[in-house]
């Protein structure tokens, strides 16, 4: 109920599907988020654009679902919802490893979304674009 | 305007909300905080690092103390000279989040603690976050934030 999600085709040299996120992502919504993204991978999405500018919070539960987000994007299961630390515990050692996903990337963060992403260090997960035409064109 | 006794007393900035444990009023729990946050005039980073403890304390709450079972859950926030204060009180079995450690990714992840990323966001929103029991059962949980902006904040 507090958040609102928007998806847009663009289909250029790769297709991008961009998924648009207002409102709030917090632990009432966030398993909504992985279903809707698993429902995108069933049906061709391989390129996922998740644009938050409009997002205006996010809690730990939504960082969950973020990282929940890139397992189904790249056809695995996502973890436990209550797998907490041990998802950046993953998250951390394949960044060291040099495996930095492009399957889901992120646009348009606003600050206070931007800090919570670096203060866990989910930030490093994902490859951020300031705004959605800059990330649609680095296709 | 010739003194102290012309200024509203500081002590007016005080809100109390009671919800039920359910995930479905965390947004209204938010807002409150908002709402306090500005009547203290705080900084637009100080009122995120406030909504997000709260939210991830409540969460908490919600979903590890009362474990989807009904319960009340009583937010209290106010200004005490520059420390906006607040206090989160529930009937849930005792927790005291304060010794939840802070995150090692060393540890294997099936040795984690539920609710530890909260906690670690709360850690780094809060100046200070106090527990104990509450008398006759539950907990008493105590966040404290300055709105004096910190040297990031400018």
């Amino acid at each position: 109920m507090a958040m609102l999600t928007t998806v847009d085709r663009i289909e250029g040299d790769v297709p991008v599907t961009v998924m648009a996120l207002d409102g709030e992502l917090d632990a009432s919504n966030y398993l909504r988020l992985v279903d809707d993204v698993r429902e995108l991978y069933a049906s061709g999405t391989r390129n996922l654009l998740i644009d938050l500018s409009g997002l205006t919070f996010i809690a730990s539960s939504g960082l969950v679902a973020l990282f929940s987000v890139v397992r189904v994007m790249n056809g695995e299961e996502p973890p436990d919802p209550e797998y907490g630390w041990g998802a950046f515990h993953e998250v951390s050692r394949g960044v060291e490893e040099g495996n930095v996903q492009t399957a889901v990337q992120l646009c348009g963060a606003q600050p206070s979304v931007s800090e919570v992403l670096q203060r866990t260090g989910l930030d490093r997960l994902f490859l951020s674009h300031p705004d959605r035409e800059s990330a649609v064109a680095s296709y | 305007m010739t003194g102290r006794s012309t200024d509203p007393p500081e002590s007016v900035v005080r809100r109390t909300l009671a919800v039920d444990a359910d995930v479905a009023r965390l947004a209204n729990v938010r807002a409150a905080i908002r709402d306090v946050a500005r009547a203290c005039e705080a900084p637009a980073t100080c009122m995120d690092d406030l909504v997000q403890a709260v939210d991830e304390a409540v969460t908490n709450i919600i979903v590890h103390g009362y474990r989807g079972l009904p319960g009340t859950i009583e937010v209290t926030a106010e200004l005490v000279g520059d420390d906006i204060v607040i206090t989160i009180e529930d009937r849930a079995p005792t927790f005291d989040p304060t010794t939840v450690p802070a995150p090692d990714l060393t540890i294997a992840p099936d040795r984690r603690r539920p609710g530890g990323m909260g906690v670690h966001l709360m850690r780094l929103a809060m100046d200070t976050i106090r527990h104990r029991p509450r008398p006759g059962g539950g907990n008493i949980l105590i966040l404290t934030r300055s709105r004096v902006a910190r040297p990031k904040e400018g």
